[in-house]
C-alpha cells in the first residue's frame, strides 16, 4: 500500500518567472521598461560591434575587397540595421548616463521618512527621466532626417 | 572588492565610449562626403590621432561590451565557482578580438 | 459594483501538475479588501483555499499575492482602487507555490539572515549589558529610519527582474537592509558586509528597474538603499569614504525626579 506523503514533505513548485520576467513582469512604470530596452539596445550592440569588426577584415585584402564589402552592406536593408544602430546608441548611451548617475546615488534625493501616499524616489525625480527621453527622442528624429535626406 | 572594481572600469568605459563611440558613427554615418570609400579610409588610417581613438573604441568597447555580458550570463544562476572560468574565458575572447581588430587598422597606419 | 468576478489560482501538490485560475463570484460590500473577498471565498464558497495572513492591517507582511498583474498586500487593498470588477489572485511570483496563493518565503529570510540584520557594535560588552543611550541626531537618524520600515514581505523581490532569473542573487530587501545597517551610527560592521554583497551575485547585479521601489507597499524604497550602498561601496574601494566616528554614549542622570513617599498600607 502506497503511504501517502504529508503536503509539507512535497516539493514547493517552481515558480520563477525566468526571462520573461525581464521583458514583461507585471503593471510597472517607466524604469522598469527602461531596463528592458537597455539589456536589448546592449545585446544589439554588441551583435552589431560583432558583425562590424568582421566586416573590417575586408580591409586586409585591399581596395578591391573592401569596395565590394561594402556595396554589399549599401542596400535598404543595411540602412536600416544602421539607422537602428544610431538609435540604440543614442538610448544606451543617454539611458546608461541616467544609470550612472543614479546608481551612485545622485539626483535620487535623500531618504525621507515614508508618509503616506508613498512617492519613492524614481518618481519624485521622475522629470529628470522624461527629459532625458525627450533628448533621446529628439536625437532619433534627428538621425532619421539626416538619414532620409 | 573586486565587483565594484570591474563595475567602476565599466562606468569609465561607458563615458569613454558616449565620446570615441560618438565620435565614430558621427564621422563614419552621419557626415556628408563618402566617409566609406577607400579613399576616405585609407586617409584616416594614416593619422595617428584616428588610430589612437580607434584603438581606445576598441578596449573600451570589448571591456564595456563583454562585461555586459558577463553580467547577463551571471543572472542565470551561474554558479560561484564557476565564475572564475567564465571570467578567464572572457579574457581571452576580449585579447583575441582585440588583437585581430587591431591588426587592421595598426597595419594600414 | 454589485457583484466581483474573482479568478483565484488554485494548485494542490500531488494533485495538480500546474496551476490553474478558479472563478469566484462574490457580493461587493463597501470597504471590502482583497483579504476580505478570500476569506469570504473561503468561509462561503470553497473552504478548500489556501492563503496566509495574519494582522489583517499591513504590519506583518504575510499577505503578498499579485492582484492583477501587480504585487500587493491583500489586506492593504481595497477592492475599489482596483477600478475593476474583474479581480485575478496570484502567488507572488519568484517564490515557490506551496499551495493555492501561499508561497514560501524561506528563501527570502535565509537570504536576510545572510547579511547579518543586526547592529554589530565596537563595544559588545555595552551592547549586551547597556549602561547608557546611544546618542543620535536627527538627520542621523533620518539616513536611514525609512529603511528600517521593512515587513519582510516579498513583494519586492517578486518584483525584481533579475530575481526572476537569479536564484543566487540577494535581492531587494537583503540589500536594502545592508544598507540601514552599515549608515546606521551605532554598526560597524560595514566592512563585513560589503565584503558579503560585493560577490558576482551580489549588489551589482541590481540594474535599477525600480520595480521593487514601485512595489513596496511601506514606502521602504529599497531601490534607493541600493543605489545609496552602491556609492558607499565604490566611495570605500576608492578609499575616498569618509571615517566615521563611533556613535557616542549618553549616561543619563539616575536620579532624575524627588522620590515619592509611599502612604501606608490601610489593610494589613
Amino acid at each position: 500500500m502506497e503511504t501517502e506523503v504529508a503536503s509539507s514533505e512535497k516539493p514547493h513548485l517552481p515558480n520563477r518567472l525566468g526571462v520573461k520576467g525581464w521583458v514583461w513582469a507585471g503593471r510597472y512604470t517607466l524604469e522598469r521598461y527602461l531596463y528592458t530596452l537597455h539589456r536589448l539596445t546592449g545585446l544589439g550592440l554588441l551583435l552589431y560591434v560583432a558583425l562590424h569588426l568582421g566586416a573590417n577584415g575586408f580591409r586586409l585584402g585591399g581596395e578591391e575587397s573592401w569596395t565590394s564589402a561594402i556595396d554589399f552592406l549599401t542596400n535598404p536593408f543595411g540602412r536600416v540595421v544602421e539607422y537602428l544602430v544610431m538609435a540604440a546608441f543614442a538610448f544606451h548611451a543617454l539611458n546608461g548616463g541616467r544609470l550612472i548617475l543614479q546608481h551612485l546615488g545622485y539626483t535620487l534625493g535623500k531618504p525621507k521618512p515614508p508618509i503616506y501616499p508613498y512617492v519613492d524616489s524614481m518618481r519624485r525625480r521622475r522629470l529628470l527621466t522624461w527629459v532625458m527621453l525627450a533628448v533621446i527622442v529628439a536625437l532619433a528624429i534627428y538621425i532619421l532626417v539626416e538619414f532620409v535626406t | 572588492m573586486k565587483e565594484t572594481r570591474l563595475k567602476i572600469l565599466q562606468y569609465i568605459t561607458g563615458i569613454g565610449l558616449f565620446f570615441f563611440a560618438g565620435t565614430h558613427l558621427i564621422v563614419s554615418h552621419l557626415s556628408s562626403g563618402e566617409p566609406t570609400t577607400w579613399e576616405s579610409v585609407s586617409g584616416r588610417a594614416a593619422s595617428a590621432g584616428w588610430l589612437t581613438l580607434y584603438l581606445l573604441l576598441l578596449i573600451f568597447g570589448l571591456y564595456h561590451g563583454l562585461h555586459g555580458l558577463r553580467t547577463i550570463i551571471l543572472e542565470f544562476s551561474f554558479p560561484n565557482y564557476a565564475v572564475r572560468v567564465l571570467d578567464w574565458a572572457l579574457v581571452v575572447i576580449g585579447i583575441a578580438i582585440f588583437g585581430y581588430a587591431a591588426y587592421i587598422p595598426i597595419s594600414a597606419f | 459594483m454589485q457583484e466581483l468576478t474573482f479568478k483565484v489560482q488554485r494548485y494542490t501538490p500531488g494533485q495538480d501538475k500546474e496551476p490553474y485560475l478558479q472563478e469566484f463570484t462574490i457580493p461587493f460590500t463597501e470597504g471590502m479588501t482583497v483579504l476580505d473577498c478570500l476569506i469570504y471565498i473561503k468561509e462561503k464558497v470553497d473552504n478548500t483555499l489556501s492563503f496566509r495572513s495574519s494582522c489583517r492591517m499591513g504590519i506583518c507582511g504575510s499577505c503578498g499575492v499579485l492582484v492583477n498583474n501587480f504585487p500587493m498586500l491583500a489586506c492593504h487593498t481595497p477592492v475599489e482602487e482596483l477600478q475593476t470588477d474583474r479581480i485575478e489572485v496570484r502567488s507572488l511570483p519568484n517564490f515557490p507555490i506551496i499551495r493555492d496563493l501561499v508561497a514560501s518565503l524561506d528563501l527570502l529570510f535565509e537570504k536576510h539572515k545572510s547579511i547579518k540584520p543586526y547592529i554589530i557594535s565596537s563595544d559588545i560588552r555595552e551592547a549586551e549589558e547597556p549602561t547608557a543611550e546611544y546618542v543620535q541626531s536627527r538627520e542621523e537618524l533620518e539616513s536611514y529610519v525609512q529603511f528600517a520600515y521593512c515587513v519582510k514581505c516579498g513583494l519586492c523581490m517578486a518584483a525584481c527582474p533579475t530575481v526572476a532569473t537569479d536564484a543566487l542573487f540577494l535581492g531587494p530587501q537583503p540589500l536594502g537592509q545592508v544598507y540601514r545597517y552599515c549608515t546606521d551610527r551605532r554598526d560597524m560592521g560595514a566592512k563585513e558586509r560589503f565584503h558579503e554583497v560585493d560577490s558576482p551575485h551580489g549588489v551589482w547585479l541590481c540594474h535599477l528597474a525600480g520595480a521593487c521601489s514601485e512595489a513596496c507597499p511601506k514606502g521602504v524604497d529599497p531601490a534607493l538603499a541600493i543605489q545609496l550602498l552602491k556609492r558607499a561601496m565604490v566611495f570605500d574601494s576608492m578609499r575616498l569614504a569618509k571615517k566615521r566616528q563611533p556613535v557616542t554614549l549618553a549616561h543619563l542622570p539616575v536620579e532624575s525626579k524627588p522620590k515619592i513617599e509611599v502612604p501606608e498600607f490601610t489593610v494589613k
